[in-house]
């Protein structure tokens, strides 16, 4: 096996041992990039769809906090036994929809029109990283891995820390902040979210070059979509922190 | 700034310009360009 699978992606969920310990169990068919394309459209339609009941039902947004623990259940079960992926993604994507729909609508109602800008741009990241990432212009080296996951483990400390002392009525300014360094740190988090979709992408291409099973679809289709939730949110955070200097 | 969106979308067009133009110099990783222009012999 190459050294191209000596390294973990950034993304906590995608690992290249994922695909030795699965690669024995392939039993109904092998993972193809078209089954995990059509897996991840599947999932989007899903968060859409249940982010969009969630904005406009007012029943739904006690639900947040609900939604967000059954969303980390579920992603747990999903690393841990990827060949439920058939059942635990679809639900962690509904779970998170409600998440995403009263999250975005608190945002909106502050600062209107930046959940449209939010959804373009984060679409627009991904395809213009999608676009890099086959032209070459971007490739998923060691050393490029390696950064990444550096940098997103650092990001990941620093929201723990901020979670545990926002327990005594304090935190991290730079997180929340809307001066220069606060913008500035929010659009270095969304460069290295944005980043994670390219360590994606390879683990993606890698299970189908191996011929991992067909589950691993779902697994897949997973980690691209728990790197495109985080970074709906961090654009999010940053168009507020840029609308709330005007 | 009246939109601060915009700002963000110069990265995303310039990245994706840059793709672009490797995919039809280079044809990404396979070599293979997108777009050949070759001389047409007569009755080829």
């Amino acid at each position: 096996m190459s050294n191209h699978l000596a390294l973990r992606s950034g993304n906590p969920a995608l690992q290249s041992s994922t695909f030795r310990n699965h690669l024995s169990s392939v039993t109904d068919g092998t993972m193809t990039l078209s089954g995990t394309v059509n897996k991840t459209a599947i999932s989007l339609v899903l968060v859409i769809l249940s982010a969009a009941y969630s904005w406009t039902n007012p029943a739904m947004h006690g639900l947040v906090v609900p939604a967000a623990l059954i969303g980390f259940v579920l992603a747990m079960v999903t690393v841990f036994k990827p060949t439920l992926g058939h059942i635990t993604v679809p639900a962690y994507a509904l779970a998170q929809g409600v998440f995403l729909g009263v999250i975005s609508m608190i945002f909106n109602a502050q600062y209107p029109g930046i959940v449209v800008q939010a959804v373009f741009l984060t679409f627009g990241t991904l395809g213009a990283l999608l676009l890099a990432y086959m032209s070459g212009l971007i490739k998923a080296t060691e050393n490029f891995k390696l950064g990444i996951v550096a940098a997103t483990g650092g990001i990941a400390l620093l929201y723990f820390i901020n979670f545990i002392m926002s327990f005594f009525g304090s935190g991290i300014g730079i997180i929340s902040s809307n001066n220069t360094m606060g913008i500035l740190f929010s659009g270095a988090v969304v460069v290295i979210a944005a980043l994670n979709l390219v360590l994606d992408f390879d683990f993606i291409e890698e299970g189908a070059e191996m011929g991992a099973p067909k589950y691993m679809e779902w697994y897949g289709a997973f980690g691209l979509l728990v790197t495109l939730i985080w970074l709906y949110l961090e654009i999010l955070r940053l168009l507020a922190k840029l609308s709330s200097r005007r | 700034m009246e939109n601060p969106a915009i700002i963000l979308w110069i990265p995303i067009i310039l990245l994706s310009v840059a793709s672009i133009i490797k995919m039809l110099n280079k044809g990404g990783p396979n070599g293979k360009p997108w777009i050949r222009i070759e001389k047409v012999e007569e009755n080829e």
